[in-house]
């Protein structure tokens, strides 16, 4: 755990861009995450953030540019390939088949199957049990469709993917926007527990709390191009502010690319 | 209550259906006095495989949020195909079958494409299939009838030969019983390694017991219709048989394959399918190509049946099919039914036109009541969502 910051970034997008017709969402966008890191991405909305991390997550293809994942060049063609690469993402809408129980969500695209190829029910109930207890032990009724859990269960369902298939690597999309304050201290002591564990964290959020409270550094995005990134303690919450609204970069202290290795 | 049996909503309103079937049975038996009788009941059994067959596969495509009106033209051209390569070409019937097979597969590769990878709306591809292909059965034989006569594909339509005959028909009935035992014996053991609540011990055993003697009753009314000239009991309708091995299949890819998972997944919220991972165009794609393989196996029922093909063979099938798995509880929205469902669907279906015409009532009241009831089953279907909370408004 100790060197996790002064090793190589995690996952390095360089230079990427994405149009959609004649709109360019994302514009020549640059950003690192290194292990054990929580990186903020900032922006009003339509500011090109969530493309940018939907194109990291395999949902959209990149137009130009390059990922790196552990060093390597990286080919993101469909989620399934930025899942094989321990790239997890929590969207804001959950992803979560409403008519399928909790157990086959956690699973989705990714079940456990028997020698004969068949569903291994009683591995996955198994497996998702343990993991749901870690999350939230009161979370019992498992076997139901997610449409009839709370907010705050739909939220652990689709946290639980990130846990169960030990991600490297996790973005999440406004992942506190729809809970409650119990709900949103459980989601913040995850991300304590990740991290520490040297995962590398993307965090889209609008609320100031959150970034302020979790992120080590923040990037903030303004019509698809990057306004600057910059280490959360070195910037106020009004700079941060006038970077979404105005687009007014801080030159008060220098940006940052990197955790700096003396980062406890 | 509920909770600890493990009864979800879905198995309540299957259990309301099936309600729904005996209440139906039994006043139309009452208002005929031969509706529950072993001739008519073997008649119905085997007169409903065709829709039940496809009913079962087309459960899933609405599931999965598309629809197919081409199935009754693709089970017209299918079988005029099949009734005239082996009528005027002198094929095998093997062969022939094969080749409706392969005609139905790439009409399913082509129509499947149009929607799964170009993103055509399937109500508007299969529209057009619905008249393509009804033109096509047209144009194979000319629009001759083609007379088949080979006893042994006979047999797939049932008929007075196309049966199993009371000690099969016990046979297969006692394998059946003894499988589903197994089957809850096993399931509660599997539970009860794992540490996972277990429904209570008479609860399993009744309903194992429950089915078993609904099974067993089946067999025994078959082998009850017993024809003048031939002193044996008929048994199990070979197209029955066909029916059941149908559902079967598909309930086991729908509760035990990865497959089965994506179709409900992809009916219950597309785009989740997708970010998750789920290949959503082939998942759909093989779908096509499932139900496909289903109408190839309802056509040589079909055919074999008329003992011809016709051009006219599978018209307006399309209505009932759809109607069977709608009455089932299939939702129109996707995400929503059961192969199960449609087979009750079917036979309600069924029950209504059988019990009618034997109340002598005209072919325009029986549309217009088959057609009002299909609506109140959508009511019914509506209002019991809502009472469920799978629906908000």
């Amino acid at each position: 755990m100790s060197n996790h910051n002064t090793s190589s970034p995690l996952i390095e997008m360089r230079s990427i861009h994405k149009a959609f017709g004649g709109v360019r969402a994302v514009e020549d966008v640059s950003l690192r995450v290194y292990p054990g890191e929580v990186v903020a991405l900032l922006g009003h909305n339509g500011a090109g953030k969530s493309t940018l991390m939907k194109m990291l997550a395999g949902a959209y293809p990149i137009d130009s540019g390059e990922v790196r994942v552990a060093g390597k060049v990286a080919a993101i063609a469909s989620p399934a390939d930025s899942q094989r690469l321990g790239i997890e993402t929590i969207y804001q809408t959950l992803a979560l088949a409403d008519n399928l129980d909790s157990v086959a969500n956690l699973f989705l695209g990714r079940e456990l199957t028997t020698r004969w190829g068949t569903l291994d029910e009683y591995a996955m109930e198994k497996a998702a049990r343990d993991v749901f207890h870690r999350l939230n032990p009161n979370f019992k009724n498992i076997r139901v469709p997610v449409r009839s859990l709370s907010g705050g269960q739909r939220q652990v369902v689709a946290i639980s993917r990130a846990l169960h298939f030990n991600a490297s690597a996790l973005i999440m999309d406004e992942p506190c926007a729809a809970l409650g304050p119990e709900e949103t201290r459980m989601v913040h002591d995850l991300v304590r527990k990740l991290k520490a564990g040297g995962v590398g964290i993307f965090l889209i959020s609008h609320d100031m709390p959150d970034v302020f409270g979790l992120s080590d550094r923040l990037s903030v995005m303004k019509n698809g191009k990057t306004v600057g990134t910059y280490r959360t303690a070195d910037v106020t919450e009004d700079e941060v502010l006038g970077m979404i609204i105005a687009g007014k970069r801080v030159t008060r202290v220098a940006e940052c690319f990197a955790p700096p290795s003396s980062a406890e | 209550m509920l909770n600890r049996l493990q009864i979800s909503a879905l198995d309540l309103r299957l259990s309301i259906m099936a309600g729904v079937l005996v209440a139906m049975a039994l006043v139309f038996h009452a208002f005929t006095g031969n509706f529950l009788t072993p001739e008519n009941l073997y008649n119905i059994a085997q007169q409903t495989a065709v829709v039940g067959i496809v009913a079962a596969a087309i459960a899933l495509i609405i599931v999965a949020r598309q629809i197919d009106l081409s199935v009754g033209s693709v089970l017209g051209v299918v079988g005029v195909l099949i009734a005239f390569l082996m009528y005027s070409k002198g094929w095998h019937w093997a062969p022939a079958c094969l080749a409706g097979l392969a005609v139905s597969l790439v009409i399913a590769l082509y129509q499947g494409w149009l929607v799964a990878y170009l993103g055509v709306p399937s109500f508007v591809v299969t529209l057009g299939g619905l008249m393509s292909f009804r033109g096509a059965a047209f144009l194979v034989a000319d629009g001759k009838t083609q007379p088949v006569s080979d006893p042994l594909f006979l047999m797939f339509g049932g008929g007075l030969d196309g049966s199993l005959g009371p000690t099969v028909s016990w046979a297969l009935g006692l394998a059946l019983a003894a499988l589903m035992a197994w089957n809850t014996a096993s399931r509660r053991r599997s539970a009860q390694a794992h540490g996972f609540p277990l429904r209570p011990l008479w609860f399993d055993a009744g309903l194992a017991l429950f089915f078993i003697i609904v099974l067993l009753a089946f067999v025994a009314t078959m082998n009850a219709y017993v024809l003048a000239d031939k002193g044996a009991g008929q048994g199990i309708p070979i197209p029955v048989l066909i029916w059941g091995v149908v559902v079967m299949g598909l309930a086991f890819i729908v509760n035990r394959t990865r497959f089965g998972r994506y179709v409900y997944a992809i009916g219950g919220n597309p785009e989740a399918a997708l970010l998750v991972g789920i290949p959503v165009k082939k998942v759909m794609l093989k779908l096509f190509l499932l139900l496909a393989m289903m109408v190839t196996v309802a056509s040589v029922v079909q055919v074999s049946r008329l003992n011809a093909g016709t051009n006219s063979l599978g018209t307006s099938m399309e209505l009932y099919v759809i109607a069977a798995a709608v009455i089932g509880g299939v939702a129109l929205s996707g995400g929503s039914g059961t192969v199960l469902g449609s087979v009750l669907g079917a036979l309600i279906v069924q029950f209504l036109e059988s019990g009618l015409l034997l109340l002598d009532v005209s072919i325009g009241y029986r549309m217009v009541i088959i057609g009002q009831v299909l609506i109140v089953a959508v009511v019914f279907d509506v209002l019991y969502r809502r009472a469920t909370g799978e629906r908000m408004t």
